[in-house]
């Protein structure tokens, strides 16, 4: 299986790249990207809820956590695994925070306390890709919960969107997972899960909301919003991608929040 | 309209008028023998503290809000007590690291096993409750006016501010009717200016919260106050309806005896962090 990856990322205006909550994970090691030659690919995106604190750490943790469980994206069983894993580490990383903070001299304020004991918060989606072997053919397998999306393209047309297919389900209020961890049966009931096949060609994007909802938006319109997307990086492009998201926010085609964006390509091999 | 995104590159501000004259020495009609002043004190102390809270990332409190908190009795103006005395409006990042002192106050949550445990919270003070003079709310709406003009004329297409009013309603200078208007016909580009009342009164009438009629209000003062009250944006009619309250598209920001703190939780600053469920 040879893939194309790309990472695209920027801050909502007026943050810094510091207190950026989206979180990404692409292969064995989380950071690849460009040309990969492997039998299998994984990569997450999560996007930490603004009114919860250390919400960025927490997407931090989602992403490495689903980007490294078996099986996080093929089934309920492992979605759960991988969130167990990420919510049993996150004591130590509260501990190392708080530790860090004390040493810096800079002891908790009155207004952080609440939103620690509240726990952070975060949406996630994770897919794997599979390369063809033998009778099979080449697969996907997606997970997710909350309005961070998966979009495949092939021949200029979308052919899946998971887990949001309408721009108007997006709100202030998605489902998230909380680093003090959520009963079972909850996790079960907003757990989405899909699978599918995949030809050389074809083209998976992974966006946090705010891109999402454009993309959905503009298909709905019947643009085709995987063309500016995959041009970024490219010597078509007009613009960088945080030039290129701004605009559309200064048309309020988009909202103002972080945006993250991978993009694979399936390379053809003729 | 009311739907441009908060952040700190688009703040907005709120106003909080608090009502301080002699009036409010006398107890509340509901609860259990509160004054009026000691009632608006603690709601708009909560009021601030939840607003910090709500705005508070692990580098500070982000300044989604700048906040003006004007004091009407025997005279009218700043009431922010302690560091910030003085000031007409402040970034909420300096409202947060500048109460005029913290309170320890205990808190029921639940214990894990079904029942509840009281702990200690840190309660911070940026009013104290204040009883002299008359009530002068005309021209307490009429200072808002200043504050929301600058405000406007820096940031013109911002959400639109939002005055918060807490009352007993018995204005001394006249009809504030007026008043009330001429702040709520002030624009940004997203909509009116929003004015919500929170009305606290000796009647011993059951509390209402975001009514949309002013027949069932028990008081001349109530209905007064009703009627220069914003009706809530579809956006806030929303979560107030998620909240557990009965709304139409006649529902007005007023409370009468009631907690007005959920305000708080009608403006959007990005995903909330609400538990799944």
């Amino acid at each position: 299986m040879q893939v194309h990856v790309s990472t695209f990322w920027t801050p909502k205006r007026g943050s810094t790249q510091q207190e950026f909550e989206d979180a990404i994970w692409v292969g064995p090691d989380g950071s690849s990207d460009g040309e990969i030659q492997l039998e299998t690919l994984t990569v997450a995106i999560a996007d930490g809820a603004s009114e919860s604190m250390l919400a960025g750490r927490w997407a931090r943790s989602l992403v490495a956590s689903f980007g490294t469980t078996p099986d996080a994206s093929a089934g309920t069983d492992g979605f759960l695994a991988a969130y167990q894993t990420a919510v049993m580490g996150w004591d130590q990383q509260l501990s190392f925070y708080l530790a860090d903070r004390a040493a810096r001299g800079s002891p908790l304020h009155w207004y952080e306390e609440p939103g620690l004991g509240r726990g952070a918060s975060a949406t996630v989606a994770t897919m794997q890709l599979r390369g063809a072997e033998q009778d099979i053919g080449a697969r996907w397998t997606a997970s997710g919960l909350g309005d961070s999306c998966i979009f495949q393209v092939r021949d200029e047309a979308i052919v899946l969107s998971f887990p949001i297919a309408d721009a108007s389900e997006f709100s202030y209020q998605p489902p998230l997972l909380c680093s003090r961890g959520i009963d079972q049966e909850v996790v079960r009931t907003h757990l989405c899960l899909c699978g599918g096949e995949w030809v050389a060609g074809d083209t998976f994007y992974l966006a946090t909301d705010a891109l999402a909802a454009w993309f959905l938006t503009s298909v709905a319109d019947g643009r085709r919003p995987w063309e500016p997307l995959r041009d970024l990086d490219t010597v078509d492009a007009d613009s960088d991608f945080p030039d290129w998201v701004n605009e559309r926010r200064d048309n309020h085609e988009m909202s103002d929040d972080d945006t993250t964006l991978i993009r694979i390509d399936a390379i053809r091999e003729d | 309209m009311y739907s441009t995104e908060i952040s700190r590159s688009s703040p907005t501000c709120f106003v909080f008028l608090i009502d301080q004259s002699a009036s409010m020495v006398d107890n509340i009609g509901s609860g259990e023998g509160q004054r009026k002043c000691d009632v608006v004190a603690d709601a708009l102390n909560r009021l601030l503290s939840e607003l910090c809270i709500k705005c508070a990332k692990e580098e500070g409190v982000r300044n989604y809000f700048h906040v003006a908190v004007i004091g009407y009795g025997a005279t009218v103006g700043p009431a922010i007590i302690g560091p910030l005395t003085g000031r007409d409006i402040v970034a909420l990042s300096e409202i947060a690291s500048s109460p005029a002192r913290l309170e320890a106050r205990l808190r029921k949550v639940p214990d894990g096993a079904g029942g509840l445990v009281d702990v200690e919270v840190k309660f911070p003070i940026w009013v104290d409750p204040l009883a002299n003079g008359g009530t002068p709310m005309s021209q307490a709406l009429t200072r808002a006016q200043t504050v929301v003009s600058a405000w406007l004329t820096e940031h013109p297409t911002c959400f639109p501010p939002v005055v918060l009013n807490l009352t007993d309603g018995e204005s001394t200078d006249g009809d504030p009717t007026a008043a009330a208007a001429a702040l709520c016909r002030m624009a940004s580009t997203d909509g009116d200016t929003l004015l919500f009342n929170l009305h606290v009164s000796s009647d011993a009438s059951a509390a209402v919260s975001f009514p949309d009629e002013a027949d069932a209000l028990p008081s001349q003062y109530a209905k007064l106050l009703f009627g220069m009250s914003s009706p809530l944006p579809e956006r806030m009619r929303t979560y107030a309806q998620q909240q557990g309250h009965k709304v139409s598209d006649r529902t007005r920001g007023f409370v009468f005896n009631s907690d007005l703190t959920s305000v708080v939780q009608f403006l959007d600053i990005g995903t909330r962090a609400s538990d799944l469920r």
